[in-house]
C-alpha cells in the first residue's frame, strides 16, 4: 500500500512515516503542501493520503477538494491529521469528503484505528 | 502678508475695473468683470474644499489605523503573549516527557547489557568445557531468567522509543503557534509604519497579506481561541459519527 504524507513540518512527516513503518506500511512518500502533493498524486499510484490542514501554499482542505474533484483521484481515502480543532472546520472537512479526522497531538493507537477503519470500510 | 492684504491683492484690481465699468455704464465690460470676480472666488473655494477633503481622508485613514492599533494592543498582543506561554508549556512538557522516557529506558538497556555480559563469560567457560556442574546449573537458571526479562525490557524500550518519536510532534504544534505570532508582529509593524507615513507623508503603504479562511487557524490555545473547539479525539469522533461517518 502506497501512502502520501503531506505536512509542512518535516518533523511531523518523519513521525507519521515512522509510525506507518511500525504498522507495516513501508511505502511512504512525503510532500510539504497541497500544491506539491497534487501533481504527485496525479502522477503516482498512491493508495492513501494523509494530510495536514494548515499549510502555506495549498492548505489541506483545498487539497482534499482538489482530490475529490479529480475523476482519477476522487475515490482515494483521505485522512486529515491536523491541529485544527474548530467544530465548523471538522464539519467542513466532512462535507468536503474526508474519510477520517485525527486531531494533533495524537497517539499511535488512534492513527492505526483510523487507518484500519477507513481500509475496512473499503473492503 | 495679512489676510486683508491678500484679499486686496487678489480682488483689488478686479473691483477697480468693475467699478469703473459701472461708472462708465459699460454693461458688457461690467458683466465680464463680474464673471471674472466670481471665477476667482470659486477657484479659491475649490482649493479650500480640496484641502478639507484631503484632511478628512487623512483623519479617517488615521482613525481606522488607530482603531486597528487599539485592537492589536488591547487584544491581540496579550493573546500573543498567551500563545507564547502555551508554546513554553508545550516545549517544557515535551522535553520532560522525552527525558522521562529516556531515563526509564536507560536502566533497562543497562540491565540487559550487564546480564548478557555476565552470561557471556559463563557461556564461554561452558564452550571451553571449563565449567563446573553446579555453575552450569546456575547458568541455565540465569539464562532462563535473562531471556524472559530481556524480552520484556526490550519491548518496553521499543515502546518508549516510539513514544519519544511521537512526543516530537510538539515542534509542529509550537511552530504553527509561533508562525501565527510572527504574522501578528508583521501586521503590527505594518500598522506602525503606516501611522508614520500618515504623520510624515513619506513612507509607502504596505498591506499585510490576507489569510484565506481555508488556510486554517493553527492549534487551539487555551484562553485565546473563542470559536467552538473540540476537546480531543473523542469529541471529533462523536461529531463525525453524528454526521453519519
Amino acid at each position: 500500500m502506497k501512502f502520501l504524507v503531506v505536512d509542512d513540518f518535516s518533523t511531523m512527516r518523519r513521525i507519521i512515516k515512522n509510525l506507518l513503518n511500525d504498522l507495516g506500511y513501508q511505502d511512504v512518500t512525503e510532500a510539504d503542501d497541497g500544491a506539491t502533493a497534487l501533481p504527485m498524486l496525479q502522477a503516482g499510484n498512491f493508495d492513501f493520503l494523509i494530510t495536514d490542514w494548515n499549510m502555506p501554499g495549498m492548505p489541506g482542505l483545498d487539497l482534499l477538494k482538489a482530490v475529490r474533484a479529480d475523476a482519477k483521484l476522487a475515490k482515494m481515502p483521505v485522512l486529515m491529521l491536523t491541529a485544527e480543532a474548530k467544530r465548523e472546520q471538522i464539519v467542513e472537512a466532512a462535507q468536503a469528503g474526508v474519510n477520517g479526522y485525527v486531531i494533533k497531538p495524537f497517539t499511535a493507537v488512534t492513527l492505526k484505528e483510523k487507518i484500519d477503519k477507513i481500509l475496512d470500510a473499503r473492503k | 502678508m495679512s489676510t486683508i492684504e491678500e484679499l486686496r491683492e487678489t480682488y483689488g484690481a478686479l473691483l477697480h475695473t468693475l467699478k469703473s465699468a459701472l461708472d462708465k455704464g459699460d454693461e458688457p465690460a461690467f458683466l465680464e468683470q463680474l464673471d471674472n470676480l466670481v471665477n476667482v472666488r470659486e477657484r479659491s473655494l475649490c482649493t479650500e474644499l480640496r484641502k478639507l477633503t484631503r484632511d478628512l481622508q487623512n483623519s479617517l485613514e488615521r482613525f481606522s489605523l488607530d482603531s486597528r492599533l487599539i485592537d492589536l494592543a488591547e487584544k491581540e498582543v496579550p493573546d500573543a503573549r498567551q500563545r507564547l506561554d502555551h508554546v513554553l508549556k508545550l516545549t517544557d512538557e515535551a522535553a520532560h516527557k522525552t527525558m522521562d522516557l529516556v531515563e526509564q529506558s536507560g536502566p533497562l538497556a543497562e540491565r540487559t547489557a550487564k546480564e548478557a555480559a555476565d552470561l557471556n563469560v559463563m557461556w564461554r567457560r561452558f564452550r571451553a568445557r571449563e565449567i563446573a556442574v553446579s555453575d552450569f546449573r546456575i547458568m541455565l537458571e540465569r539464562m532462563d531468567a535473562f531471556l524472559e526479562a530481556a524480552q520484556g525490557d526490550t519491548e518496553t524500550v521499543r515502546r518508549n522509543l516510539a513514544e519519544v518519536l511521537l512526543t516530537q510532534g510538539y515542534q509542529d504544534l509550537t511552530g504553527q503557534i509561533i508562525r501565527g505570532v510572527m504574522k501578528l508582529v508583521t501586521e503590527l509593524e505594518g500598522t506602525l509604519v503606516e501611522l508614520v507615513r500618515l504623520s510624515t507623508g513619506t513612507t509607502v503603504k504596505e498591506t499585510p497579506a490576507e489569510t484565506k479562511k481555508s488556510q486554517g487557524y493553527g492549534p487551539a490555545v487555551p484562553g485565546v481561541d473563542h470559536g467552538v473547539i473540540v476537546n480531543g479525539q473523542q469529541d471529533v469522533d462523536a461529531l463525525l459519527s453524528g454526521l453519519g461517518m
